[in-house]
């Protein structure tokens, strides 16, 4: 499986849904995360056209499974994933993914068999099924027709059984790391200390795309959270956003609409959601916003994110049009900068923004 | 209650529209071509509203939307801000911003999925803001409501005549476009064409503007389906089309418009005004119709039902309402072009345009024209319907990028399809023309060779095929409807006519 786009937050439910289905976690092969050179030696070439690199890169990772592998791979797995399992599901209109993520492979597929099959040449079978996560009813039919004949045997109860293991592996995965997340609130509630947010997409954490700015920051000193696994449990989101509910500002803690009316796109979803959720919380000092370069789905959430952290003290940084090369310099001295203001202003942000909160708060019992 | 409210941000919101305000309100919209404009103005007036299209979008607008919203926008995006904003600035610079957001009420498209297309509002808005016109009120469209309403029994709701009658005026606007871009590259009096375009529109807005009324919901669809109106005043606007002279003979490559939906309808700056200089190229313009996108709608809607039975509620109604939607808007559309003697092209049948981009592109991706934009330029060329696709994209749009990504394989399977993806980014005008000049210059070549095996297929030199046009009055009329000959050009399928043959 090509390790990019939305493979980034979904990968444990295909962990979950293979090795149920009797493959082993040594017989699926991810790709390498994302260089410029595994772009040089494998993707030259194959592009088609111009687009975000998160996308772009995409062409490497299929070249590297197709060419770049000791033992040979019989099928290249990339899925069509067309919505979103979503903390947010319910509460929003949508949990589509982002038309250049969900069409994706398709673009790049093209740059594999413009000339000639060079998927047929390699041996391998292409499996791309459009797979809706956020409809988890259709799943297994969908998968069972993508792997009927591939996977010998194969029957579609089989199918629903490993769905449900995919789902319950992803489930545990994000309750685990949600709960690592609050771990680090904790310990900042407990200590007084500030920690750092990440507002980007899933596929920043691939250090070839988000260029691993936020290990600066950590190795500073400061804890940093990702939007994407921020705690939910219902003590803390009433701690939060109660009073608002309450006051009918918003129809629930994950309520997004006050902001963001047009809630379609599962990670814009997020985006916003751990934007509310950061100008809240007092212990995040500071919030770091990634965007790649000719985000169409970021650009314009750039103002309305800004606005909701900065209102609240919280310090707002933002790398945007970030891509194939790592800015080194210019990180270095933002990081920097960061730096500096989170040492300055930290402790008055945090008692601010406590002080707004209710006396009793579930990070810090007693 | 107030320390809560304003203790975090939440961007104005505007005041609702109650009905009654928008009998005094004046409706601003855009984004189509001005024939459709202009007749939905008259479906308003019709209703006892005004409402007012945006004139065309123009460069200092791109520049204005760049200004005043956020870095990074599509060109659409960019153009349509920049539009309203500059629009009303003007306005506000001449009554007052107070004025302004008492007059004027903007009326665009809000919730389509996934593309920023359905987030363009949030650009509107950050714009308005930056020009002290929050609170200004926008009327956001989805598919089934305005989503201003929030179930207020007095929030203005457009009703079914008024959905009715701006349908109906975009099948219109798209037939008269259909009839312009077929007559005017063969008028033999120039301006002909134009002065019957600005006649019919002239005259069908009159119709609407006068269209009976019958009823609220079931009996104005019933009577719009069935009634002989829209029809009559067509031909009464073919009859001006009559009058036009025209020289069939006259070797021109078609060019198909497919694209992004902004850039391949309007007519401007927006788009480079690429029909006009298609035309001054030497070209014969296929226009793209907002019918074929509303077809593409309803099968986007009844595929979505059939493969999510199971997930969704009433998914087989869902599918039966879609079906019969589509056959009404399709009987509708050929008959209206009856009228016109369907000399207009017809519509592509959606079901084929999936199956032909089925091996390149799948046809659930949302977004932008889908799959439809790999399906028409396949259709095109194999049916021959024209000589090469011209595809209008807009810099950095998300859908579209990854379809003519897909484009790759396709032109490695159909090696002789001619196909020009232009990159439209506003102000990078000659860059992108002359792309698509290169590509047109082939297409040139290809309705030469065309015209010839014509000639040699039925048997007549130039001379000959000269004569026998100058001899047959149908011909040189601009409403007589000349034949399909399995040539792509004009005038290879008129030779062919007149031979009695096929290529």
């Amino acid at each position: 499986m090509p390790r990019v786009l939305n493979v980034w937050s979904t990968h444990r439910f295909w962990l979950g849904f293979f090795g149920a289905l009797g493959l082993p976690a040594n017989r699926l092969v991810f790709s390498s995360d994302t260089s410029e050179e595994q772009f040089r030696e494998f993707g030259r070439g194959r592009g088609t056209v111009d687009c975000c690199w998160p996308v772009k890169c995409a062409s490497a990772h299929y070249g590297e499974l197709m060419f770049g592998q000791r033992r040979k791979l019989d099928v290249l797995f990339s899925p069509l994933i067309y919505n979103m399992p979503s903390m947010l599901a319910g509460h929003v209109v949508d949990n589509l993914a982002c038309p250049r993520v969900m069409a994706g492979p398709e673009m790049v597929r093209a740059g594999f068999t413009r000339e000639k099959d060079l998927f047929a040449e390699a041996g391998l079978r292409y499996v791309a099924p459009l797979v809706t996560l956020a409809e988890p009813q259709l799943v297994a039919g969908q998968l069972f027709k993508a792997f009927d004949g591939i996977l010998p045997g194969l029957t579609p109860a089989e199918t629903e059984a490993a769905v449900a293991e995919g789902f319950a592996a992803l489930a545990r995965f994000d309750a685990d790391m949600r709960g690592r997340s609050r771990h680090v609130l904790e310990r900042c509630a407990a200590e007084g200390r500030p920690c750092i947010l990440v507002l980007a997409r899933p596929y920043h954490m691939d250090p070839g795309i988000g260029h691993e700015i936020e290990n600066d920051l950590q190795n500073a000193g400061y804890p940093v959270l990702w939007s994407q696994y921020l705690p939910q449990d219902p003590a803390l989101m009433d701690w939060l956003f109660g009073e608002e509910v309450r006051a009918g500002l918003m129809a629930s803690p994950f309520d997004i609409a006050d902001v963001w009316p047009s809630s379609y796109s599962a990670n814009t979803n997020e985006i916003i959601w751990g934007a509310k959720f950061a100008a809240r919380m007092p212990w995040i000092a500071g919030v770091i916003r990634m965007t790649s370069y000719e985000c169409g789905m970021d650009q314009p959430t750039f103002t309305p994110v800004q606005a909701i952290v900065e209102h609240s003290g919280t310090l707002y940084f933002a790398f945007q049009e970030l891509d194939s090369t790592k800015p080194a310099g210019s990180v270095r001295i933002r990081v920097e900068t960061i730096l500096h203001y989170l040492g300055r202003s930290s402790a008055g942000i945090i008692a601010r923004k406590r002080a707004l909160l209710p006396p009793d708060c579930p990070l810090a019992p007693g | 209650m107030d320390g809560i409210a304003t203790r975090h941000w939440r961007p104005p919101r505007a005041a609702r529209l109650t009905a009654a305000e928008a009998r005094q309100a004046e409706f601003l919209f855009g984004g189509l071509h001005w024939r459709s404009e202009r007749l939905i103005e008259a479906v308003f007036a019709n209703l006892g509203y005004r409402a007012r299209a945006l004139p065309t979008a123009t460069r200092a607008d791109l520049m204005t939307g760049r200004e005043l919203a956020d870095i990074g926008q599509c060109c659409p995006t960019s153009f349509t801000t920049g539009n309203l904003a500059n629009f009303l600035r003007e306005e506000a610079a001449r009554s007052g911003p107070q004025a302004v957001r008492d007059r004027y009420v903007f009326l665009t498209v809000g919730s389509c999925g996934a593309c920023r297309f359905g987030q363009y509002h949030q650009s509107y808005e950050l714009a308005l803001r930056n020009l002290g016109l929050e609170r200004f009120r926008m009327l956001l469209l989805a598919q089934d409501r305005v989503d201003q309403s929030d179930g207020a029994a007095d929030a203005f709701q457009p009703d079914l005549p008024l959905i009715l009658g701006a349908i109906w005026a975009c099948l219109c606007g798209d037939l008269i476009q259909g009839m312009e871009y077929r007559t005017r590259p063969y008028e033999t009096e120039p301006g002909a064409t134009d002065r019957a375009v600005r006649d019919s529109v002239d005259l069908l807005a009159d119709a609407f503007r006068n269209r009976p009324k019958r009823g609220e919901t079931w009996g104005a669809l019933a009577w719009h389906l069935a009634t002989p109106y829209f029809t009559d005043a067509l031909r009464q606007a073919r009859r001006r089309f009559d009058a036009v002279a025209v020289d069939r003979l006259r070797v021109k490559p078609v060019v198909k418009i497919t694209g992004e939906f902004y850039l391949h309808t309007v007519e401007g700056e927006p788009n480079y005004n690429i029909h006009r200089w298609l035309e001054a190229e030497g070209a014969e313009v296929y226009p793209a119709s907002i019918a074929v996108w509303l077809d593409y709608l309803i099968r986007f809607a009844k595929q979505e039902a059939e493969e999510r039975r199971g997930a969704i509620r009433h998914a087989g109604l869902r599918i039966a309402a879609a079906g019969v939607l589509q056959r009404a808007l399709r009987l509708t559309y050929d008959r209206l072009r009856g009228a016109l003697n369907h000399i207009p092209h017809g519509m592509p049948r959606q079901e084929e345009l999936r199956a032909l981009a089925a091996p390149y592109f799948h046809h659930r991706l949302s977004g932008g024209e889908g799959d439809m934009l790999i399906g028409k330029a396949i259709w095109a060329h194999r049916h021959r319907h024209a000589h090469m696709t011209c595809e209008l994209s807009p810099y950095s749009c998300m859908p579209n990028t990854m379809s003519v990504g897909a484009m790759a394989r396709v032109l490695g399977d159909h090696p002789d399809l001619l196909y020009a993806p232009i990159e439209v980014k506003g102000d990078a005008e000659v860059h992108a023309l002359s792309r698509c000049q290169m590509i047109l210059t082939e297409a040139k070549k290809r309705a030469a060779a065309e015209f010839e095996q014509a000639l040699k297929t039925a048997g007549m030199t130039l001379d000959q095929a000269r004569q026998r046009a100058a001899d047959d009055a149908d011909l040189r009329r601009a409403t007589w409807k000349l034949p399909h000959r399995g040539a792509a050009g004009t005038a290879a399928n008129a030779v062919l006519h007149m031979a009695g043959k096929h290529l």
